[in-house]
């Protein structure tokens, strides 16, 4: 299970938005008693133009978190004991599936990458967020499956 | 040179669970050779058939993307830090 405080969904949706009709990504870090929601850069769109044989889609049909904030959200997580507590991105105008590639991707070396961390993702239609729902590794059943998710009022 | 090489989560079987080992070389290529020598099986999770860094391997040289310095040449000094970070990364059905 997956509790997230009202706060942090707000701080997703709204970059959600921002960056409609590209998904937007992120991470969520949690000190145990607040969470933070650091954005990251989706930098799907410029590997897209550099190389659009090996990043066949663009930003409107996937990610890839800037390296560059993927480093600083890890030293925040340790240097501030805020450990990462999820991933996030948005699937505008799909459903809030966990996709194939959601699936290929969040695995390395035939093993889940972050084993204890939830992905959040959002269906957003046409600037409006429709669903969100969380995703992690199960060990029962070897693949990515779907946690139940509650929201707290901090 | 001794180096500090932050190993991920996945890869941290190979390195007995630990999270950090030290690694000795005078650029990133040596270094990752150095990371075989002591735990077998790390070269190939790093690189690719080519020896090129994976696409969904990040190496970072103290917090620098080494795909912005000069990659597997990169020059690292005694002391530095070398993190290892996966990718993260996906997208929804077409």
């Amino acid at each position: 299970m997956l509790e997230l405080q009202a706060e942090t969904l707000d701080g997703i949706y709204a970059h959600a938005k921002e960056t409609f009709p590209d998904e937007c990504c992120g991470v969520i870090l949690s000190d145990g008693n607040v969470e933070f929601v650091r954005r990251c850069k989706n930098i799907q769109n410029e590997q897209h133009a550099k190389d659009p044989e090996t990043y066949p889609r663009d930003a409107r049909t996937a990610y890839l978190m800037a390296p560059d904030d993927l480093i600083k959200i890890h030293k925040e997580a340790e240097t501030e004991n805020r450990p990462i507590k999820a991933f996030y991105h948005s699937h505008p105008n799909h459903d809030a599936y966990f996709s194939e590639k959601d699936k290929e991707d969040a695995t390395a070396w035939d093993e889940p990458m972050y084993p204890n961390t939830a992905y959040v993702v959002v269906s957003i239609y046409d600037q409006e967020i429709q669903v969100t729902r969380a995703y992690a590794w199960s060990d029962v059943t070897d693949d990515f499956v779907e946690v139940q998710m509650n929201t707290n009022q901090s | 040179m001794a180096v500090t090489v932050r190993i991920p989560t996945p890869l941290r079987r190979l390195t007995q669970n630990q999270a950090e080992v030290e690694a000795a070389g005078s650029n990133v290529e040596s270094i990752i050779d150095n990371l075989e020598a002591n735990y077998p099986g790390m070269k190939e999770r790093i690189c690719d058939e080519s020896g090129d860094i994976r696409r969904f391997v990040n190496v970072y040289l103290d917090d620098e993307d080494i795909r912005f310095l000069d990659g597997k040449a990169t020059a690292v000094k005694d002391g530095a830090e070398i993190s290892i970070i996966p990718a993260i990364a996906g997208g929804h059905r077409k």
